[in-house]
């Protein structure tokens, strides 16, 4: 681990020394710490060249609760319960005010594919839309100095020595002898990719390629094969933060509806929203809110799986939105996004369109509510979000090893990556075939919303806030067969640029 | 000489001419390659080997049981060391210990299911990690075909295998235990579901307690999360371990245990955990409980007949017809017309006592009580009166009987029930009563003979009753359970009203009948079940009837006392009143019948491979016009001038050749057809299918000429070269000579001598009991059967240069001619006969033909082929060399049914000519079968003598085995709109079924998830070559296949769209659960959304603007 840590400081061209050296090498997740703190000097401090002890010091005071977490002990450090004591003052107070009440939002859409579902089923169709997939990530892979010539795949016949080629993964295997073969292939055809297991780090990267995701290569052609020296992935640039003065909410899969929605929990949430919930210090923070983000499974939807109607207590579509359009028409001041899910009145096939008014009038009645697609780019103030429901990570958890659902910080880092919010095709995310790839994310976020798994997860990521935002709904029958245990009822709040997350439970 | 004889020396004149017929040297084989068993140890020694080990088995069977002769047999073969004092190596160990598992377990399953071959991939000696040997038993998905048992004792075998070899334990790591429970998940969620879903802790116990690894290859492409593991291969699913463990060894604990104990086994007691699985549902004395698993999917077309135990419903009858028994069931041939549905040899889902049944004609029991358009009420009692009224039923106001032989309760260990108040008992209580001596009785005109099946009047009926002190007969007696005593009373009340009348019959005599004025009363008639007219608004009961009900129901029930309606009966009647149905039971349409020639898709003539180059139909002709083609297929090297060819025999030379394995090659087609047209003296055919590629190993292809006179006959070809036609099994133990379309005469010549009632055989209308190794196919079997001898003939004719053998013109030549019956999952055949033809879509046989290829008789259909097609044609060369290959080839033929080595379930046949009054009542305390078994014959009781084969008695007659109709209306009806609307239909008219729940069951539990899942999959789907059949996973980015042909879609909008125009139909007419109807909008508008294009929508918006 030792020799990690240099070599992370080596690749950098930054020095450390070695007191500072030690006292890193002895912290938690000393080998994450290295890279962020790396990740903090290039973008803030170009002129460090040695790291000392002060600076390492002052760097994990800064990062307080704001920290990259990713495991348990750092999620619980700035989780705050909102629920102070067991009587919470019943002094009634008028409604607080928000902070800018008459200033207008600043709210746009900025991407969505609602109403531009333009496939008709068709084979052609099919056809488009891979090719859209490609040619968009091709684009963006293109951009990179390692592959700024790359050749069709057709032409790699006549040629010998160094190749770059940027294809789509058709199929990926381990040989007898533990090498990999990867199916590479463009619109001119097919090759086959040699990844050596020798080449130990390409290896390991290696790992987390999927089908259907786009890639380029650098390696050396050798009769038929391709034998990889590089993966390259079209990846994320750091990204500049950005000023931030007010907050947002992000919520997902409220599952209202079902019997275990947590209604009081939420109506506890709605009230700390109006500002009327919660000690001073939280209040503060609801003053600051301008934007409620849901990013999926508002209602738990009807005939989502067998025998669902068990397990609700509004057996009744437009019954679910009524009811969340009540709960939701409670909230003032704040712009409330909302976005579909699997378990919304919407085709399963992504991109989703947004939730349709026929079943939802009650909600599209709401003033202050915004209906958006799934995914879909929104701009809050300035600040993109990327919201997406995040049905992907059911076949991504599959299919790469070391990936689950309580982790999906990981996954959604790898999705950026790859910069497709579904690369896998054919398994169980079903993706309509429009002419356009929309689930390619074109453009970098400053905040990844998703939602789907019930389980929060947060993480600073090359700038981004990736954040996913849990459930209302307590733990179901399934769920307990599974023994997957939900994060209920605990809302990351982005105040400011930083994050917190308030329990409601 | 006797039967079996008889049939072993046909047999063997077959063997011959086969033999002669292959020594001509055009097939890979010189002989025949189906070795002949007699019994059970020559099958596993012709299945799986090794050799001489049939002799070992006989010696020890005179001894002890059947499994302590397999496990014998398995220490035996690897503790005899290849070097007598000098212990084998360990890969002579392993593969010793294949052996021995392999024939071990061919031993348990009686030589017949492919279980052995295909079930066990290998046998490793591995090492756990403090460096012991332990053994590893892998296992592969068709160890399914074995059954649970069977899995299970394989690992035992395992086991023995172990000690007798001195290895230590199988020491599983954590890692490995949690990989067993990860992938019992992942199979019960991604491929299907297992008959005992082991909870975690269960798998962890039942993994770290085996002694040996229960591992396998994998099984399906579903990968796990444990992967990597040093010790398991794979990291996909192993199904076979999986079975092998939950529905093999947990599921059947108590038998391994038993097992163990008895052959000393130690190390197994932790099984004790798992047998006291309770068995609760077989187990509970009350049938109060409602059984409704076979509603739980009701399926479009498949009409529910009745929901469980619902009034009106089938009424349990006990007692077995010469077509019934092994999970054959009777019912009168006017239900089966007037529902439409059943047909004979249609399966049905039934509520108990097991899971399904076959529905078979029954004319001694009773039909359905329908209601009409005009009103009447109508006891149907013939399938001539069920055809004439058929269109003028409204309501199916009780359905009739089902006929349920006793074995059936048995095999499933269901408690008996209450059975139906019917004739033969009533009969009987007549004879046991004290009143009653024979001498006296027939003095006073009461023969017993006759009463049972003989109309009698009311007033006779109530005067042998009070004569002999017993309740009234069965004719008389009403549904009186299933009407309140407050509407017993209003009908008493009505009736007072009432007056006789008589009546001019159509055909011209008086009749008495009691006249009433039309009054809500007649509903309760109609629940009795009591037969009545509506004419001219006067509601006319038969004087009979009236008669009964007025001595029965003599003054008001008294509704005070907290009694049931039957008991409040019985206080006000003159005579005792039995419960006419006191079980009902439930029941849907299952799969429909069926006999058919086995195609493959697309059907081949010729098992010879011509790539694509004969166009999707693969045509031989078409590919011979291209001259050569390239394909991958089978060298073969003479033996002498050293030729490549692809026939048996040298172009060249006329040496014969031997395999060289396979590859791609130039083969001149266009001339090797010509000459084969030659050789068989045929100048032109427009069309003889060949295959893409073989499957096989070797690719070694058929002599085209095969193909050619299989296209001349219009007969196909199965994967391994033989002619089969399939058909659902049921069983038949009488059969009537004319029924079946045989003379008596050719009886006799077959070696029958007496009818059933040991009367020599003189006519063709005697019941004579079937010798068991004969069948009666079907009239479509035949026919085909007809064009396979036809082919066989010519080959023998024209390909081999011998005689013509079969010379069959019409069917009847077909008579006392060998087949060989074969069923799926199984890899021995077993010699038949035929003996006569049924009109039904089914192959009637006995039950031990049925048994011996390990079939029963709720809809399981398998094959029968022509004994000689099979000896010319089949050969193991073509089998594919996939796993599974080898099932459903007949890799050894059984001459000889031996009724103690087949399938035990055809021992609880029962064989009585009568069941006992004594059972009957045993039934209304709900014995348990197992308790009351003094009471019965069956197979099982005379297993090992000679009454095994004869004297199987039948306790309800019927006059014809295919009465009723012969294909069900789900057939006759072309599109599934037409299926549904009739189920729906009848749903209306029958009584015991809520037409609303069906309607929402059709949606809930088949369009709707049949939409949804289409949906899904449409948006996940593979395109396909429409030229060369190559899939894709994902549309490739090019947009063609790399054969620069089109590509389509493998899931069409169509089958997506399929149910929704008809379920929107459905939920307009009925009033369904609005949850239904929305989940419908929804699926539309998702539907919608993939399909329309927004743009359209807009640019009709566009106009508005």
């Amino acid at each position: 681990m030792t020799d990690d840590i240099i070599l992370k400081f080596a690749n950098a061209e930054i020095l450390i020394n070695d007191t500072a050296y030690n006292k890193l090498s002895v912290q938690k997740n000393s080998l994450e710490l290295a890279d962020s703190l790396l990740d903090d000097l290039l973008r803030n401090q170009r002129d460090v060249f040695i790291v000392t002890e002060d600076i390492l010091d002052r760097y994990l005071q800064d990062q307080g609760q704001v920290s990259n977490y990713g495991s348990d002990a750092d999620i619980n450090s700035i989780v705050n319960n909102i629920i102070v004591s067991e009587n919470p003052s019943k002094a009634i107070k008028p409604p607080q005010s928000k902070l800018m009440p008459n200033v207008p939002f600043d709210f746009q859409i900025v991407k969505d594919a609602s109403k531009k579902s333009y496939t008709s089923g068709e084979i052609k169709d099919f056809s488009a839309y891979f090719n859209s997939r490609f040619q968009k990530i091709k684009g963006l892979l293109s951009k990179k100095g390692e592959l700024k010539e790359s050749y069709p795949i057709k032409d790699l016949v006549n040629m010998n020595d160094n190749v770059r080629i940027i294809g789509m993964v058709n199929d990926i295997r381990t040989t007898k002898n533990n090498h990999k073969i990867m199916e590479l292939e463009d619109e001119t055809g097919y090759t086959n990719v040699l990844i050596h297991n020798d080449n130990q780090k390409l290896f390991e990267s290696s790992d987390k390629i999927v089908r259907d995701e786009v890639i380029g290569i650098n390696g050396i052609k050798k009769g038929n094969l391709v034998i990889a020296s590089e993966l390259i992935q079209p990846g994320v640039p750091r990204i500049e933060d950005k000023e931030m003065d007010f907050s947002a909410v992000f919520i997902s899969d409220v599952h209202i509806g079902s019997s275990t929605f947590l209604e009081d929990a939420f109506k506890r949430f709605v009230n700390w929203i109006n500002g009327d919930f919660g000690d001073e210090e939280k209040r503060e923070v609801a003053n600051d809110v301008r934007y409620l983000v849901i990013a999926g499974d508002l209602v738990d939807g009807i005939g989502v799986y067998p025998n669902q109607e068990k397990e609700l207590t509004i057996k009744d579509i437009y019954g679910q939105y009524e009811e969340a359009a009540r709960l939701l028409g409670d909230i003032e001041d704040v712009k409330i996004i909302i976005a579909p899910g699997n378990h919304d009145a919407c085709r399963l096939a992504e991109p989703q369109p947004a939730i349709p008014e026929s079943y939802a009038g009650d909600l599209y009645k709401l003033k202050n509510a915004e209906f958006v697609s799934n995914p879909s780019v929104v701009s809050l103030e300035g600040i993109n979000t990327l919201i997406y429901h995040g049905r992907s990570f059911d076949d991504l958890v599959m299919t790469v090893n070391g990936m689950s659902h309580e982790r999906t910080d990981l996954v959604m880092k790898e999705l950026l990556e790859k910069r497709h919010l579904a690369p896998i095709y054919g398994e169980r995310t079903p993706l309509a075939s429009e002419f356009e790839d929309h689930l390619v994310i074109e453009d970098v976020p400053d905040i990844f919303h998703t939602g789907h798994v019930h389980i929060n997860a947060y993480r600073r990521y090359k700038g981004i806030h990736m954040i996913n935002s849990g459930t209302f709904q307590s733990q179901t029958e399934f769920q307990k067969i599974y023994n997957i245990v939900p994060t209920c009822a605990e809302v990351p709040v982005l105040n400011r640029g930083t994050m917190k997350i308030f329990k409601f439970n | 000489m006797g039967y079996f004889e008889n049939l072993e020396e046909e047999t063997r004149k077959l063997y011959d001419i086969a033999k002669e017929a292959r020594l001509k040297g055009h097939d890979i084989e010189l002989e025949p390659e189906i070795p002949l068993a007699k019994d059970l140890a020559e099958r596993v020694e012709g299945l799986v080997g090794p050799v001489g080990v049939a002799k070992r088995i006989k010696e020890l069977e005179k001894d002890v049981s059947r499994e302590e002769v397999a496990f014998q047999i398995a220490r035996e073969i690897v503790t005899t060391p290849d070097e007598e004092g000098v212990e084998d190596s360990i890969e002579v160990k392993e593969q010793k210990s294949d052996q021995a598992t392999r024939t071990a377990l061919a031993i348990l399953t009686e030589g017949v299911v492919a279980a052995p071959l295909e079930g066990i991939s290998q046998i490793r000696i591995k090492k756990n990690f403090d460096d012991g040997n332990y053994l590893a038993v892998y296992f592969a998905g068709p160890i399914r075909s074995a059954g649970g048992t069977a899995a299970a004792l394989a690992v035992l075998i395992g086991d023995y295998i172990r000690i007798s070899l001195g290895l230590d334990v199988f020491k599983p790591t954590d890692i490995e235990v949690e990989r067993y429970v990860e992938e019992v998940e992942l199979y019960e969620s991604e491929v299907t579901n297992l008959q005992y879903s082991p909870k975690p802790e269960e798998t962890r116990l039942a993994i770290k307690n085996i002694p040996v690894e229960v591992t396998g290859e994998p099984t399906d492409k579903i990968e796990v999360s444990n992967r990597d593991l040093e010790r398991v291969e794979t990291n996909n699913i192993r199904g076979g371990a999986l079975l092998a463990m939950a529905e093999g060894v947990i599921q059947k604990a108590p038998k391994v245990m038993k097992y163990a104990s008895k052959l000393n086994i130690d190390g197994w007691n932790w099984l004790e955990k798992f047998s006291k699985a309770p068995d609760s549902k077989s187990d509970d004395g009350d049938s109060g409980k409602v059984d409704d698993k076979y509603m739980r999917d009701i399926i479009g077309g498949r009409p529910v007949l009745s929901y469980p135990k619902a009034k009106g419903g089938f009424r349990l009858r006990y007692g077995r017809s010469r077509n019934t028994g092994l999970a054959a069931m009777g019912v009168h041939p006017s239900t089966m017309e007037i529902v439409e549905f059943l047909a004979v040899g249609t399966q049905m889902k039934i509520e108990r006592p097991g899971k399904g049944n076959c529905v078979v004609p029954c004319d001694t029991i009773e039909g359905p009580i329908v209601k009409l358009k005009n009103g009447s009420v109508v006891k149907v009692e013939s399938e001539a009166q069920a055809r004439k009224i058929k269109n003028q039923v409204e309501e199916i106001l009780f359905i009739g009987d089902m006929l349920i032989a006793f074995g059936e309760f048995l095999r499933n260990n269901h408690v008996l029930l209450p059975a139906g108040w019917c004739e033969e008992w009533w009969v009987q209580t007549i004879e046991k009563s004290p009143a009653y001596s024979e001498d006296e009785a027939l003095q006073e005109g009461v023969d017993l003979k006759t009463l049972e099946t003989e109309k009698i009047t009311a007033e006779r009926a109530f005067e042998l009753s009070k004569r002999y002190n017993v309740p009234l007969h069965p004719s008389y007696t009403y549904f009186y359970h299933d009407a309140t005593k407050e509407d017993l009373n209003e009908l008493i009340e009505w009736m007072k009203s009432g007056s006789t009348v008589d009546l001019t019959t159509d055909n011209g005599l008086v009749k008495k009948s009691f006249s009433l004025e039309m009054d809500p009363g007649k509903r309760i008639l109609e629940i009795l079940g009591v037969p009545h007219l509506v004419e001219e608004g006067k509601i006319l009961v038969d004087h009979e009837d009236a008669y009964a009900l007025l001595h029965t129901l003599r003054e008001p029930l008294d509704l005070s006392e907290d009694t049931k309606t039957l008991e409040a009966v019985n206080k006000v009647s003159e005579v005792e009143i039995m419960a006419k149905a006191p079980t009902y039971i439930g029941g849907r349409v299952g799969r429909p019948e069926k006999s058919k020639e086995r195609m493959m898709k697309p059907a081949p003539h010729s098992l010879f491979p011509i790539g694509t180059n004969g166009g999707s139909r693969r045509n031989i002709i078409d590919a011979a016009k291209k001259g050569s083609i390239n394909v991958d297929i089978g060298r073969c090297k003479c033996t002498e001038c050293g030729i490549n060819s692809i026939q048996a025999i040298c172009p060249v030379c006329g040496a014969r050749t031997v395999p060289a394995g396979s590859g791609r090659k130039n083969v001149n087609l266009s001339n090797l057809l010509k000459k084969a047209f030659e050789n068989v003296g045929i100048r032109k055919m427009d069309e003889v299918k060949g295959v893409q590629g073989m499957i096989s190993e070797e690719k070694f292809p058929e002599p085209l000429e095969k193909g050619i006179l299989r296209a001349k006959n219009g007969v196909y070809t199965f994967k391994d070269a033989t002619i089969r036609h399939d058909s659902t099994d049921l069983p038949l133990t009488h059969f009537i000579p004319s029924e079946v379309g045989v003379t008596h005469e050719k009886l006799l010549e077959m070696g029958y001598t007496h009818d059933a009632y040991g009367a020599a055989l003189e006519n063709d209308e005697q019941v004579v009991e079937l010798k068991i190794q004969d069948v009666v196919i079907s009239d479509n079997c035949a026919e085909y059967l007809i064009r396979v001898s036809h082919f066989i003939d010519d080959l023998l004719e024209d390909f081999y240069g011998l005689e013509r053998f079969y010379k069959v013109e019409k069917k009847e030549d077909l008579i006392s001619h060998l087949i060989v019956g074969l069923a799926p999952h199984t890899s021995a055949g077993v010699l038949g006969r035929v003996v006569g033809f049924t009109r039904a879509l089914c192959c009637y046989a006995h039950p031990y033909f049925h048994s011996a290829k390990r079939r029963n008789c709720d809809s399981d259909e398998d094959s029968v082929m022509l004994l000689m097609d099979a000896l010319l044609n089949f050969s193991k060369v073509y089998l594919p060399s996939t796993r599974g290959g080898k099932m459903d080839a007949p890799l050894v033929l059984s001459s000889r049914i031996d009724p103690e080595e087949i399938d035990d379930e055809s021992h609880n046949i029962d064989v009585m000519p009568r069941l006992p009054k004594e059972l009957y009542e045993k039934t209304l305390e709900f014995a348990k079968p197992s308790d009351v078994l003094d009471l019965v014959d069956n197979v099982k009781k005379r297993i090992g003598t000679d009454d095994q084969y004869h004297g199987l008695m039948f306790s309800h007659n019927t006059s014809s085995i295919h009465s009723g109709p012969t294909q069900c209306l789900y057939k006759r009806l072309p599109t599934m709109k037409e299926k549904v609307e009739g189920q729906i239909t009848l749903a209306e008219r029958l009584r015991a079924v809520d037409q609303k729940g069906v309607v929402e069951g059709v949606l809930t539990s088949h369009f709707l998830p049949d939409m949804a899942g289409n949906l899904r999959a449409f948006s996940r789907q593979k395109v396909r070559c429409t030229k060369c059949g190559k899939k894709y996973r994902r549309m490739p980015l090019s947009g063609e296949c790399t054969c620069g042909s089109n590509l389509i879609l493998s899931i069409s909008k169509g089958s997506v769209m399929k149910y929704l125009e008809i379920s929107n139909e459905l939920s307009k007419r009925y009033p369904i659960d609005p949850y239904l109807v929305q989940r419908i909008g929804l699926l539309e508008s998702g539907i919608n959304s993939l399909f329309e294009s927004d743009k359209s929508k807009q640019s009709s918006l566009d106009v508005f603007l």
